[in-house]
C-alpha cells in the first residue's frame, strides 16, 4: 500500500528472526556463516524442488491433491537435506573440537553446539521467509493492494506474512530440536521435527478451501507453539542436566 | 579457572575476517539494488560506451541476433581490457608507479565528480530535492577531493578510505547497469572466464603483474579493499575488538623472519628478530594458556607478528599477493581497478574492486526484474567468495574472484527466474507454504 506498509509486512514476517540475529548470531562470525550456508541450502533445495516440479505446474486443477503432493514431496526432500546438514555439522564439529585442541582454547560448550543448530534453523526460517513472502512483497511497496479468493478478509501480504511468521517459528526451533535428537539419539525428536514439518505443510491445505484460513492460521500457529514449548522443554532439559554434570566432576 | 568469565571459546571469533570482507560487499550490493529500484526507468537511458560500441540492442531484434550482437560487445571490452591490461604491466615494468598513481587518482576523481554527480542529479531530479546549483557544486567537490586522498593517501582513517572505495564501487556498477540487458549478461561472463585466464595461465597480464610485483616486493598502485586486520586478544583487558593498529612499535614476544608462521605450536617460541623485547604484560599474554595471540601491524616494515595462527591466514612471504585488473568504465575512459583476491602485507583479505563492481553488476540487474532472483544471486555470489577463500587459504597464491561468484550467480538467476518463480508464486498465492 505504501513504504511505510511494506516494510511492516516484511518486520511482521522477520521481525523476531532479525532479532534473534542481532541478539545472537551477529555476536559471532560464524554463525553469521552458518545462517548464510543453510540459507544456500534451503535455497538449493527449493530451487531442485521447482525444477523436478516444473513440467507439472502451474497446476490447473482445483482439486487439492495434487498440492497435497507437492507438499508431501517438498517437505520430505528437504527432511531429508536435514540429515545431510546434521551429517556435515557432524564434521564440522570435529574439525572445530581439533582446531579448540590445537589453539588449547576449551571444546564446543554445549551451548555453542546449541547456537549453532539455531544459527541452522534461523537460516532456514529467513530462507523461507524470504522466498514466499519478502519476494513478493514488491507491489506492496506501491499504493494499491492485493486480495485472494480464498482469504478474503485480509490483504493477501498481511496473511502471507502471518503464516511466514509461523513457518519460521518452526524452521528456526525444529533444527535445535532435531541436531539434538540426531546426537541423543531421542527417537521421539527425531521424529517430531518431520511429523510437524509435515503436519505444518498440510494445514496450509486448508487456505485452498474458501475461507479456509480462519481454520488453516489457527492451527498453524498451535504447531508452531507446540514445537516452541518442546524445545524449550528439551533446551532446558538438558542445560540443567550439564549444569549438574559440571558440578559434580 | 577465570570464575569472573566463562573462559572463551572457540566460536567467538573464528571466521572475522571473512565476515570484514563480506560486509563491504554485501553494503555495495544493497547500494545498488536501491539505487536501481529507485531509479528505474521504463525506457532504459541507452548509453553508449565501450561495451556497446558493436552492436547496440533494440527490443526488436530475435533473440539470436541479440545474442550475437552481445557476443560481439563482450568480445570487444575484453579486448580493450585486456590490451589495457597489457599497457599497465609494461608501465609497472618501467617503474613508472607516479604515472598509474596520479592515473588512479585522476579515474577516482572522474568516478567520484562526474558519475557521482550524474547519479546525484538523478536522486535530486527523482526526490524533487530543493537544493541550489553552489551548494551542490561545494558539496560534490569536497566529497570528490576527500573522495581522491582517501584513494591516494594510506593515512586516511580506514573507515574513510573504506566507504570511499564502496561509493566508487556502487557508482561505477550502477553505470554498468545501464548496458542492455543480453550485453551485461554475457559481457559478465565473458569477463569471468578472461578474469580466469588472465590470473592463471602463464602468459596472463594480472599473472605477470602480480609475478613483477612480487619480485621487486612493491605494492601495485590500484584500487583495493583491504579488510581490516583481526588482532585476537586474549587477556581479558580488551574487548577484543580488532584495530588497525598503526605506529606502534613492535612489543610482541615472537615475531616472524619472513617464515611461514603456521606452526601450530607456542608461537612465543618463535624468536625471530625480536625487537626490544618487553613483553608489554597484559596485552601479550593470556591467562592460563601458553599462547599469546595478538598481531601487530607494523606500518614501517610492513611486517607481521601473527599470534594465533590457526585463525589468521599465513603469510606468503610477506608480500602482497594482489593481482590487477583493468576495468574500463561506461564513460569510455579508464580506470584503474584491481580485482581478484589476495593477501594483504597485514594478513588481512584484500578484494579487488573489479570484484566489487562486477558482483554488485549482477546483483542489480537481477533487481530489475525481480527481487526473488536478487536474493538468490545474491546467496550464490557469498557462496562463490566463500568458496574462493577456502581456495584462496588451501592454495595460498592469487586467485581470481570473479569465476566461481559470477558464474554461480548467473546460474542462480536464470534457475530462479525460469523454475524457482513459477513454483514459488503458485503455492504463495493460494497461501500453501512449506
Amino acid at each position: 500500500m505504501t513504504v511505510a506498509a511494506g516494510i511492516g509486512y516484511a518486520l511482521l514476517a522477520l521481525g523476531p528472526s532479525l532479532s534473534l540475529f542481532v541478539a545472537v548470531i551477529s555476536k559471532k562470525p560464524f554463525l553469521i556463516l552458518t545462517v548464510l550456508s543453510s540459507t544456500l541450502l534451503w535455497l538449493i533445495s527449493l530451487i531442485v524442488l521447482s525444477g523436478v516440479w516444473r513440467a507439472f505446474l502451474p497446476l490447473k486443477s482445483t482439486a487439492w491433491w495434487p498440492f497435497a503432493i507437492l507438499i508431501i514431496t517438498s517437505v520430505g526432500f528437504q527432511e531429508g537435506l536435514r540429515i545431510l546438514f546434521w551429517k556435515v555439522y557432524k564434521r564440522l564439529e570435529d574439525l572445530l573440537d581439533a582446531f579448540a585442541d590445537r589453539v588449547s582454547k576449551p571444546r564446543l560448550f554445549l551451548t555453542d553446539k546449541m547456537q549453532i543448530a539455531l544459527a541452522g534453523g534461523l537460516g532456514h526460517g529467513m530462507a523461507h521467509a524470504v522466498f514466499f513472502c519478502l519476494s513478493l512483497l514488491t507491489p506492496a511497496f506501491g499504493p494499491a493492494t492485493f486480495y485472494v479468493d480464498s482469504c478474503s478478509q485480509l490483504p493477501f501480504f498481511l496473511v502471507s506474512a502471518i503464516i511466514s511468521l509461523a513457518l519460521v517459528t518452526i524452521h528456526t526451533f525444529s533444527m535445535v530440536i532435531a541436531f539434538n535428537g540426531y546426537a541423543e539419539g531421542n527417537k521421539v525428536d527425531q521424529f517430531f521435527v518431520p511429523g510437524v514439518h509435515l503436519v505444518a505443510g498440510m494445514v496450509t491445505l486448508a487456505n485452498l478451501a474458501s475461507g479456509g484460513c480462519i481454520i488453516g492460521i489457527p492451527l498453524l500457529y498451535f504447531m508452531a507453539i507446540l514445537t516452541l514449548m518442546h524445545c524449550g522443554k528439551m533446551v532446558w532439559r538438558r542445560l540443567t542436566e550439564d549444569r549438574s554434570r559440571q558440578g559434580r566432576s | 579457572m577465570d570464575q569472573n568469565s566463562k573462559p572463551r571459546s572457540v566460536l567467538q571469533s573464528l571466521g572475522e575476517e571473512i565476515i570484514r570482507i563480506i560486509v563491504p560487499v554485501s553494503l555495495c550490493m544493497f547500494l545498488v539494488v536501491i539505487l536501481v529500484t529507485v531509479l528505474n526507468t521504463s525506457s532504459s537511458t541507452s548509453v553508449t560506451s565501450i561495451a556497446t560500441m558493436a552492436y547496440s540492442e533494440t527490443d526488436s531484434d530475435s533473440s539470436w541476433n541479440k545474442f550475437k550482437g552481445a557476443l560481439l560487445n563482450a568480445l570487444v571490452f575484453v579486448a580493450v581490457v585486456t590490451a589495457v591490461t597489457f599497457i599497465l604491466v609494461l608501465l609497472f615494468y618501467l617503474r613508472l608507479t607516479k604515472f598509474l598513481k596520479l592515473y588512479m587518482g585522476f579515474s577516482a576523481c572522474l568516478v567520484l565528480g562526474f558519475m557521482g554527480g550524474e547519479i546525484a542529479l538523478f536522486l535530486i531530479d527523482n526526490f524533487s530535492v530543493p537544493v541550489d546549483c553552489v551548494t551542490f557544486a561545494v558539496v560534490l567537490f569536497n566529497f570528490t577531493v576527500v573522495g581522491v586522498l582517501a584513494v591516494f593517501m594510506s593515512k586516511m582513517a580506514i573507515l574513510i578510505t573504506q566507504g570511499y572505495l564502496v561509493i566508487i564501487g556502487v557508482l561505477v556498477a550502477y553505470w554498468f547497469t545501464l548496458l542492455p540487458e543480453w550485453t551485461t549478461w554475457v559481457l559478465l561472463v565473458a569477463m569471468a572466464l578472461y578474469d580466469l585466464a588472465a590470473v592463471l595461465l602463464p602468459g596472463g597480464p594480472l599473472k605477470l603483474l602480480v609475478e613483477l610485483a612480487m619480485s621487486r616486493d612493491e605494492d601495485i598502485p590500484a584500487l583495493v579493499y583491504e579488510a581490516r586486520p583481526v588482532t585476537y586478544d586474549d587477556s581479558g583487558l580488551r574487548s577484543g575488538v580488532a584495530q588497525r593498529r598503526l605506529w606502534r612499535e613492535r612489543r610482541a614476544v615472537g615475531s616472524n623472519s619472513g617464515e611461514n608462521l603456521n606452526s601450530g605450536s607456542n608461537t612465543n617460541s618463535n624468536v625471530g628478530s625480536v625487537l626490544d623485547s618487553n613483553p608489554t604484560p597484559g596485552t601479550v599474554l593470556s591467562v592460563g594458556s601458553g599462547q599469546h595471540a595478538t598481531s601487530l601491524v607494523n606500518v614501517e616494515e610492513g611486517r607481521v607478528v601473527g599470534g594465533d595462527t590457526e585463525l589468521s591466514v599465513p603469510l606468503i612471504d610477506r608480500r602482497l599477493n594482489v593481482q590487477v585488473n583493468v576495468r574500463e568504465e561506461a564513460m569510455s575512459s579508464d580506470s584503474l581497478a584491481l580485482e581478484g583476491i589476495g593477501l594483504g602485507s597485514s594478513g588481512a583479505i584484500k578484494l579487488g574492486l573489479g570484484d566489487f563492481i562486477f558482483y554488485s553488476v549482477l546483483v542489480g540487474r537481477a533487481a530489475m526484474y525481480d527481487f526473488m532472483t536478487v536474493y538468490a544471486c545474491y546467496l550464490a555470489i557469498i557462496a562463490g567468495l566463500g568458496i574462493t577463500l577456502m581456495l584462496l587459504a588451501l592454495y595460498q597464491k592469487a586467485l581470481p574472484a570473479l569465476p566461481v561468484s559470477v558464474l554461480l550467480g548467473v546460474l542462480f538467476y536464470f534457475l530462479t527466474r525460469f523454475f524457482l518463480e513459477v513454483f514459488v508464486v503458485q503455492c504463495s498465492l493460494n497461501l500453501l507454504m512449506f
